[in-house]
């Protein structure tokens, strides 16, 4: 089920009146059912590899816990074994047959393609990563292993995060899931203001922009320079909207249950370095990424050229978890290599980044943002030789600076999506609107519920976060 | 508390009513003519209309050497001089998207004197039920749902009508053509179009060498899959009529049904007796079922030659300028039962 769609605008208020009727010990009965109803109206039969990995991991992380030594291992790598067999039959399958296949060229061979026709069940790199953070946390004893399969299936199945995240650990969500909640005004009244906000970033920023970048990646040769380029800075902001609006509208339905989930985003696009990026952007995955491999890599705590080594293998990684297409490895790379140059250039030249408003801050935060819109070229092509396309499009010349009506459009959202992220920097949106006056409050609701409802996207798009 | 709740929802119910005004005065106008411009030309066509005539592309189809270059409604217009026949087209139409054409007359203002309504066979099959351009056809009815058109936009914006994608559709339909059931009063081989489809085009033609005449077992196909379906009331397409007929007699409005033409000839030829018998069966279905109250029907199916049809490789409704001439005279002599003073020979 979309967020973006009438279904889900009477399935939730239906749930948040069932879930609040019913007793705390029958509410687990109840999200276990809502969630499954809200997975199943993409693919049905799908749920069925989602309940294959709720009861791998909850066999495992019991049986990881009473064992000892290195039985202990054991059953840790075969929980992540079958987890990641899983994720790499369904979504890895064709990538490597595409990549044997160019092997077995590359030596005169032949080979026999295996066509499988699978469709990537919607959202299993999330279900997965999820599920195997409880597992290695249980392996490290920072966690202990769930004894009740209906609540360990809810924090796998739990229908705000269930798609695309945030990727939860179980510490937190598990616990959330837990306890006895009761109907306030103030959850309602932000999960409101939430899904308001979620809803408009999503239906009128990023689906406003979706035609204008898949009009220009289409054919980009056939477009002016300052075309290409705003169909670039465009996609920074379509993606940035939609996953941004989907992962708050998850907050806000989340809120409405009383259960609080982690922000995804931190007005990324303000941070003054591709470090910072990372810590603002697609928070819960880089914090996987960080804790789960990044730290087992060694962390810090080794030697600089291993430590580069490290960054590249975990920006790759994060690249391929996204997508199975080697532009995705590149893009990650791409990033892990900017994160680099920093970490070189501040050591060589001693340079430190300053707190606070400045004009050079300001620079750097445009120096970032023309990074990160320039790398995500190679997220939204769907193969090097469109990504190629694009890059030569931009540079083109002669160049023509007659503005067309997509860069006007383009203009205004983005000034738009800057003056929301200006003024939430740092904060959340039910945050920052509570603690602001009551005429900018509502001015404030005015412009997001006519933006909503008169100026969203006429075309529905799925969130682009759903296809990992 | 719930002072406090009720202040705020008053205070969010007086901000739609006045965010719907602002929408209404700076964008309705505008989405109304990029969704629904036909809406639009109807709301102004019926304000100089004697005789309101609604049609899919049969109406603005012509041929390239057509010498006479004047559509259906135009040519019945040549009738009735003294009155005005406008048309409202909309390709791919039906009595689906019409029926809500006929809420959009202000039947205070501009009640027209006669509603033309084209009906069409080919409509009730399978594959126009689930044609792809159902989507933009339902997408144009959106924002003049009996709602506040603030309200309706954002319906838009949710795709909160029939918007199945084309995989859906055809899904749809490929399971109607599978398991719908055919009926002969005689003994018929193939109960099913697929299994009628299926054999054809499995060498239902054959050239004088014994080879598949693969061109015409294809286009034999798809008048199967065009005509080969028992009209009753279950097709979803029959009860749109019907709401068209309800229409007419609770407002006391005269509708036309036009029942176009068909390539009867073709269809017997390249297939056999048994579809026309079908194609004439469910004629007469509706002749029965709408020729009453104010409803009545023009019974054009087999008035055209089949080389008058434009389209000689597919099965359509668009006609050469005869064809054309046929099915206006046709309707003209229906409509001369209301407008007797008006009727006047044209040729």
């Amino acid at each position: 089920m979309l967020f973006n769609s009438l279904h889900f605008l009477f399935f939730l208020p239906v749930v948040v009146f069932l879930y609040y009727v019913l007793a705390h010990k029958y509410r687990w009965i109840l999200i276990f059912v809502a969630s499954c109803y809200f997975y199943m109206a993409f693919v049905p039969q799908y749920i069925l590899i989602l309940f294959l990995i709720i009861l791998i991991d909850y066999v495992s992380a019991l049986t990881i816990e009473q064992v000892k030594g290195r039985l202990k291992l054991f059953y840790l790598v075969a929980s992540l074994t079958a987890n990641i067999a899983l994720l790499a039959f369904f979504k890895y399958f064709g990538f490597l047959n595409d990549n044997l296949e160019l092997v077995f060229r590359l030596f005169g061979e032949e080979y026999h393609r295996v066509n499988l026709n699978i469709i990537l069940p919607i959202g299993l790199s999330f279900h997965t990563f999820q599920s195997m953070s409880y597992t290695i946390e249980v392996y490290r004893g920072n966690q202990k292993a769930e004894t009740h399969l209906g609540y360990f299936a809810n924090y796998v199945l739990f229908f705000p995060q269930m798609v695309a995240g945030p990727i939860e650990r179980y510490a937190t969500l598990g616990k959330e899931l837990k306890e006895t909640h009761r109907p306030l005004y103030k959850n309602f009244a932000d999960g409101f203001k939430l899904i308001l906000f979620g809803l408009f970033v999503k239906m009128t920023v990023a689906d406003n922009l979706a035609p204008v970048v898949n009009e220009v990646y289409k054919d980009p040769l056939s477009h002016s320079p300052l075309q290409a380029l705003t169909a670039m800075f465009a996609f920074s902001f379509q993606i940035y909207a939609d996953f941004y609006g989907y992962s708050t509208i998850a907050v806000g339905a989340a809120r409405m249950l009383g259960i609080s989930i982690m922000d995804n985003f931190k007005t990324p696009y303000l941070a003054k370095s591709v470090t910072e990026f990372w810590n603002r952007w697609h928070i819960s995955l880089s914090s996987w990424f960080r804790e789960y491999l990044y730290i087992s890599l060694g962390g810090n705590r080794v030697s600089l050229p291993r430590w580069s080594i490290n960054i590249m293998i975990v920006f790759m990684v994060s690249g391929l978890w996204h997508g199975a297409n080697w532009t995705f490895v590149v893009w990650g790379a791409l990033h892990g290599l900017m994160l680099l140059l920093e970490k070189y250039f501040s050591k060589i030249f001693n340079f430190k980044i300053r707190e606070g408003w400045s004009i050079f801050n300001a620079l750097l935060c445009l120096k970032t943002f023309l990074i990160t819109s320039f790398i995500w070229i190679f997220f939204r092509a769907e193969n090097f030789d469109k990504a190629e396309q694009m890059i030569r499009a931009i540079f083109a010349v002669p160049l023509n600076f007659t503005l067309t009506h997509n860069m006007k459009v383009t203009g205004l959202l983005i000034v738009v999506m800057g003056l929301l992220d200006l003024f939430l920097y740092n904060s959340r949106f039910d945050l920052k609107i509570n603690r602001s006056p009551v005429y900018l409050r509502w001015g404030l609701y005015a412009v997001l519920i006519f933006g909503l409802m008169a100026l969203s996207g006429t075309q529905k798009y799925a969130f682009i976060y759903f296809q990992f | 508390m719930i002072k406090y709740i009720s202040i705020r929802v008053f205070g969010l119910g007086v901000l739609l009513v006045l965010l719907n005004y602002l929408y209404v005065l700076f964008f309705y106008q505008r989405d109304l003519r990029e969704k629904s411009d036909k809406i639009l030309e109807l709301r102004e066509s019926q304000k100089k209309a004697d005789i309101l005539y609604f049609a899919e592309s049969s109406n603005v189809n012509f041929r390239e050497n057509d010498s006479i270059k004047l559509s259906i409604s135009e040519l019945t217009n040549l009738f009735f001089p003294k009155l005005k026949v406008i048309a409202v087209n909309n390709v791919a139409s039906h009595a689906g998207i019409f029926k809500y054409w006929l809420n959009e007359i202000d039947l205070i203002k501009n009640k027209p004197k006669a509603i033309v309504v084209t009906l069409n066979l080919r409509s009730f099959d399978a594959a126009w039920r689930h044609s792809k351009l159902e989507t933009p056809l339902r997408e144009s009815l959106v924002l003049v749902e009996p709602y506040p058109p603030l309200f309706n936009r954002f319906l838009l914006a949710l795709q909160a009508f029939d918007s199945k994608d084309e995989t859906e559709r055809e899904k749809e339909m490929l399971k109607e053509w599978k398991e719908t059931q055919l009926h002969f009063p005689f003994e018929f081989k193939y109960k099913t179009v697929r299994e009628w489809d299926g054999a054809m085009a499995n060498g239902g033609h054959l050239n004088a060498d014994g080879s598949w005449d693969i061109k015409k077992s294809e286009l034999a196909c798809h008048y199967i899959k065009a005509y080969a379906f028992n009209l009753n009331e279950h097709n979803p397409r029959v009860r749109d009529f019907d709401d068209i007929a309800a229409w007419a007699n609770e407002n006391k409005v005269n509708v036309y049904f036009n029942l176009l033409a068909e390539n009867v000839e073709y269809a017997d030829s390249l297939v056999g007796k048994e579809l026309v018998f079908l194609m004439k069966q469910n004629r007469d279905f509706l002749m029965k079922r709408y020729n009453r109250n104010y409803c009545k029907v023009a019974d054009n199916l087999d008035v055209v030659p089949g080389k008058e049809f434009t389209d000689q490789d597919w099965t359509t409704e668009h006609y050469g300028y005869r064809g054309r001439m046929y099915i206006a005279r046709n309707l003209a002599a229906q409509l001369k039962t209301q407008f007797e003073n008006e009727y006047q020979k044209a040729y």
